[in-house]
């Protein structure tokens, strides 16, 4: 039993179960997909432009016909639900709440990219979620929804969840793949690109959480609905986490490029009475601040790019006037030296050196000149670090600096006051 | 190949090859600290970064692979400044240790901030503090302040020696390396960690503050320690003529050769330098009974002559006995055959070698002297001496080398020399079994006369003096000639290109292009 | 070769091998079954891992210092990580931090002297739409107000 239905998060209770799950057109994508040659499948879900919902943005079917389609090696489908974007918490819920969902995701994409082993690469933090796909896994399998001869097809397929152990770096594909294969989360050079030289050097292809979970509507739907859903180019609908300065923090589904505003002052019930707005991370952390004036864009990937800042894990963090903009900077500074994996020269010193720079700030023992030497070191990691997580510390930094210079002026001052050492 | 513009002139590169590569062989440099030949790119150090036409980043010359039609740009304005935050970054975090750091002078830290870096550091924060002499192996010492992480040590003991000894540990700035508890680095290569350390981090306690790198003066040579003839640089203090260097030769490096040992020299041949500096022989001497005179050359040759030619000719049923080795270069090898097949039967030769040891699976051989091959090719069959044989037939004996001393005792030795009634040791070291010998000629090394080796594989390598032999210590080819000319020989051995040549007539294996 | 873990250890860290198509795949996961069973990662966990994983010792202590959830010290009997990034921060994170300290006598990173809990401070936990949030052990409390901190502390004996 198919039913049409255009949300991707379902908010029925027990989800989690497989009976529940399957009463609501569950494992009927599946079935579907695995009666297609898996370059219809591809076909469908690359004609779908769902792109993908990590961070980075990559259209996914394009990313899967990147795989060799007679290669001798396995391939292997990993799905990155290592969710370490601070503000970020859509794939827990997913997990937690569907994660039959994600499995029949799986076992549509590895069907289409012929892999027959998944990981699910859970952040180590996840113990709830990891224990709910633990279980759905076990269901489906003894439901032959995984395992051998799935849907009496030739097709089939193993998946495991795989906990990490507290890396935000693993979040990052190749640091990913190093952390599966039992080492440093330690990203590697591109090219060669995961799709060519991956897990163990097979052709991998690493997917999000919320990435894969758009793949069994794409199917049941087909593409068209899904692409009609966004914007061109850029199809179907995203989860946005909104936490902060709002009335009802949570989780929210909008079509691609629905409006900032309407997000953050409708579904998420606007800021608190008594506060005003001061300032929005549309991406978490990462993403660089937009101030109070500059959030009327539409909520894609190519909007907030051309704004200066990006879409990233789609969790929208709201600042209030009540919030030190120094605070803000002080736990940037903070994240990024402890998540650093200390790989490559710029990101290792750079980011520690921002975060003494603002230590000996704060207790009051610096100024303005400082603000700016963070700036600087931000600038001279840009661009030059081996993976994103460099930019990812640098680009928030400038931003902030760039914007809020005044606001920080007066803090900076305050601790000095506070301090004494004026 | 493909064309490709490097700062604007047009170059061929390999297809597959990177710019970085390309760059290097083109002779422009690119700054770069964890790129090393021996390895993949590692990307890490971000030094190399360089400005590509098309690319809205700067890329690593170390990774990007070349493609056709390439505009590279390595010292742009762009590319300048990168070099000058990476530095600057790198430095923010390093002791200022120049003035105490034995790498001060061959430091790429050093040379590139002199090249490349900003003179105004402002880091101003509180430097990380850690471990500066954390004892890694048995003469390697890690400065952790110092090391930029470039992880070379790390991927030379995974990738070369396959042991593994030292790891990555912590995260971000915490990051350190080290070994695991108190296991060592004992592999026969540890000494390539300090050469590859391209800073002060890593240092050898065999040359650790002895002297200063820009003292240093260095002769190309050819390692004597086993069959592989990895090419070496030797490294000393001149004295004011070049003689004698004594203690003064500070260490041995490896010369890169890809035919022959890659980038690396193992540490017998590193920390053998004692070879050429103890026990030294320097003088001429004659023994009779209890006393000890100097003789010049000229007086001992007469005298060695005299007693070969008084065995009659064709040394009278094999009188005159010789113990070689091959240690000897192929020309002194072939000069011996020439000589004493004209004068004696060659059937009582020697060799008194080290004995067959365990090859390991990169570069040490099982024989333990650089020219068995060549005394081979030579015609030479080099069974050990026969010390009963030899007291009972020989009249004169020339004994060439100390190989005698590790084979047997003193007191074999003795027994055997004392019913010899004339025997020569011609060797480069003095030893305790000296005075059993009438008469001593003190011969010089690979390093100190010209020559050449032929390595395991049938390689042969010539070699050059870098320093003048020790006292009166003459090179044996040398010598021989002069021996030659004393026994009568139509030849004249005069120069060594002579005895080349005769050589390479005479055995066509010397007749292909010399190394 | 049991390096003094018992059988039923050795039987579920290998079950946990066996899942991977490579052994030293298993590292991180096994990595965590032996600080459950020993409370920290020691030389004689690593070694037993390197054993059955077909590792270095030394790679093995690479993975352990890398990732912030493993330690090399035991540890309270109760872990508790505090959130204080973005969101958390904003709504209060720092008074549950403080009210903690208070009650617990310690501060970041220490452990209390009866060995029942241990005090850290954590970056994103991935819980801020119920922040301030904070896990003891692998629960989670959101929404943690000052006045629920003794509540919270007394489910954990």
């Amino acid at each position: 039993m198919t039913r049409e239905r255009p949300e991707l998060m379902d908010l029925t209770e027990h989800l989690f179960e497989l009976d529940v799950y399957r009463s609501r057109g569950g494992y009927d994508a599946a079935r579907k997909a695995l009666g297609m040659p898996p370059v219809a499948v591809l076909a469908e879900v690359r004609d779908a432009d769902l792109k993908g919902r990590g961070g980075a943005g990559f259209p996914a079917g394009v990313k899967w016909g990147f795989i060799p389609r007679d290669g001798e090696k396995p391939v292997y489908l990993c799905v990155n639900a290592d969710e370490g974007e601070p503000g970020a918490f859509k794939d827990r819920w997913l997990m937690t709440h569907d994660p039959h969902l994600l499995l029949e995701g799986i076992i549509i994409t590895a069907y289409a990219v012929g892999a027959h082993d998944g990981f699910i690469y859970v952040r180590g933090e996840y113990e709830a979620a990891a224990l709910r796909l633990d279980r759905a896994i076990d269901e489906a399998r003894a439901a032959g929804f995984l395992g051998e001869g799935i849907f009496g097809t030739k097709f089939g397929l193993e998946v495991m969840v795989h906990r990490g152990a507290g890396a935000y770096i693993c979040g990052e594909e190749t640091a990913l793949l190093e952390s599966l294969e039992g080492k440093r989360g330690e990203p590697r050079l591109k090219p060669p690109f995961p799709a060519s030289v991956g897990l163990f050097r097979c052709p991998t292809i690493i997917n999000n959480v919320e990435t894969v979970s758009n793949v069994p509507r794409i199917l049941r739907d087909g593409a068209e609905a899904f692409r009609e859903l966004g914007r061109p180019g850029d199809g179907g609908t995203r989860l946005f986490s909104v936490s902060g300065a709002v009335v009802k923090p949570g989780l929210y589904e909008v079509p691609v490029g629905a409006p900032m505003k309407d997000l953050i002052f409708q579904h998420a019930g606007g800021l608190p009475p008594g506060r005003t707005l001061k300032a929005v991370i549309p991406g978490g952390l990462s993403a660089p601040v937009l101030r109070a004036d500059e959030i009327d864009l539409p909520l894609d990937g190519d909007s907030l790019f051309r704004a200066g800042s990006m879409i990233g894990a789609g969790a929208v963090i709201v600042i209030d006037d009540g919030t030190s903009m120094l605070d803000i900077l002080g736990i940037m500074t903070r994240f990024y030296a402890h998540e650093s994996c200390g790989q490559c020269t710029p990101c290792r010193i750079g980011t520690s050196w921002m975060h003494k720079t603002f230590t000996r700030l704060a207790s009051g023992n610096g100024n303005m000149e400082d603000i700016d030497e963070i700036a600087r070191v931000a600038s001279a990691i840009k661009g030059r670090s081996l993976c994103p997580l460099g930019d990812a510390a640098a680009l928030p930094i400038l931003a902030l600096v760039t914007k809020f210079r005044t606001d920080l002026g007066s803090r900076v001052e305050e601790a000095r006051v506070r301090s004494g050492s004026w | 190949m493909v064309k490709i513009r490097i700062d604007h002139r047009l170059l061929e590169a390999a297809e597959g090859s990177t710019l970085l590569k390309a760059a290097l062989a083109a002779g422009i440099d690119v700054p770069h600290f964890c790129y090393h030949p021996a390895f993949e790119p590692e990307g890490s150090c971000r030094m190399c970064l360089v400005e590509i036409d098309g690319a809205p980043k700067l890329e690593l010359a170390c990774s990007t692979k070349v493609k056709d039609g390439m505009n590279v740009l390595t010292s742009s304005p762009k590319v300048m400044e990168a070099r000058k935050e990476v530095l600057e970054f790198l430095l923010a975090e390093h002791p200022l240790d120049c003035p105490i750091c034995d790498k001060a002078g061959e430091c790429r830290l050093q040379d590139y901030y002199e090249r490349y870096g900003r003179f105004n550091a402002r880091f101003r924060e509180t430097k990380e503090k850690r471990d500066k002499i954390v004892p890694i192996g048995k003469r390697l010492l890690l400065d952790r302040e110092r090391c930029i992480l470039c992880t070379r040590c790390v991927r030379f003991l995974r990738e070369v020696t396959g042991t593994g000894e030292l790891g990555v540990f912590e995260r971000g700035a915490r990051t350190e390396i080290g070994p695991y508890e108190d296991r060592r680095i004992d592999n026969a290569y540890s000494g390539n960690l300090a050469e590859i350390c391209p800073v002060g981090a890593i240092t050898d306690t065999d040359f650790r503050f002895k002297t200063r790198a820009w003292f240093l003066e260095r002769g190309a040579s050819i390692c004597p320690h086993c069959g592989r003839g990895c090419n070496i640089d030797i490294e000393f203090r001149p004295e004011p003529d070049r003689q004698d260097p004594g203690c003064k030769i500070l260490r041995v490096r490896a010369r890169e050769n890809a035919a022959v040992n890659g980038h690396w020299i193992c540490d017998i041949g590193r920390y053998g330098h004692p070879y050429w500096t103890e026990n030294r022989s320097r003088f001429v001497l004659m023994n009779k009974g209890a006393k000890t005179t100097r003789l010049s050359w000229d007086k001992v040759l007469i005298v060695l002559s005299e007693k070969i030619k008084g065995l009659g000719p064709r040394g009278k049923g094999g009188r005159l006995g010789l113990i070689l080795n091959s240690f000897l270069s192929n020309e002194e090898l072939y000069l011996i055959g020439r000589i004493f097949t004209e004068a004696i039967d060659l059937g009582n030769a020697w060799f008194a070698d080290p004995k067959l040891q365990e090859a390991d699976r990169l570069l040490l051989t099982a024989e333990r002297s650089p020219n068995l091959k060549g005394a081979r090719e030579l015609g030479f069959e080099s069974r050990p001496p026969d010390l009963e044989e030899i007291a009972k037939r020989i009249e004169v004996l020339l004994v060439f080398g100390s190989g005698l001393r590790a084979a047997f005792s003193d007191g074999e030795v003795r027994k055997a020399l004392d019913r010899v009634p004339a025997k020569f040791l011609f060797a480069a070291h003095t030893g305790p079994e000296d005075s059993a010998y009438d008469f001593l000629l003190p011969a010089a090394l690979i390093a100190e006369k010209p020559g050449s080796l032929t390595n395991t594989l049938g390689l042969v390598q010539e070699f050059r003096p870098v320093w003048r032999p020790p006292g009166e210590a003459r090179p044996e080819w040398e010598v021989l000639g002069d021996l030659a000319r004393e026994l009568g020989s139509g030849e004249a051995w005069t120069d060594l290109s002579i005895v080349r040549e005769a050589m390479a007539r005479e055995y066509p294996f010397f007749r292909k292009g010399h190394e | 070769m049991s390096h003094g873990f018992a059988p039923v250890v050795l039987d579920e860290v290998r079950a946990v091998a066996a899942r991977y198509p490579r052994r030293e795949a298993a590292l991180l996961p096994v990595l965590r079954v032996l600080q459950r069973v020993s409370g920290a990662l020691g030389r004689a966990e690593e070694e037993l891992a390197a054993e059955l994983l077909g590792l270095e010792p030394v790679r093995v202590r690479e993975a352990v210092t890398f990732y912030s959830l493993f330690r090399q010290k035991p540890a309270g009997r109760h872990i508790i990580q505090v959130c204080i990034n973005l969101s958390c921060s904003m709504a209060g994170a720092g008074r549950s931090l403080a009210g903690l300290q208070t009650r617990l006598g310690i501060g970041p990173g220490e452990t209390t002297s009866d060995g029942r809990f241990t005090l850290l401070t954590v970056e994103c936990l991935g819980n801020c739409d119920r922040a301030p949030c904070l896990m003891v052990d692998e629960d989670d409390h959101g929404r943690v107000q000052e006045e629920q901190l003794d509540e919270i502390l007394r489910r954990y004996p």
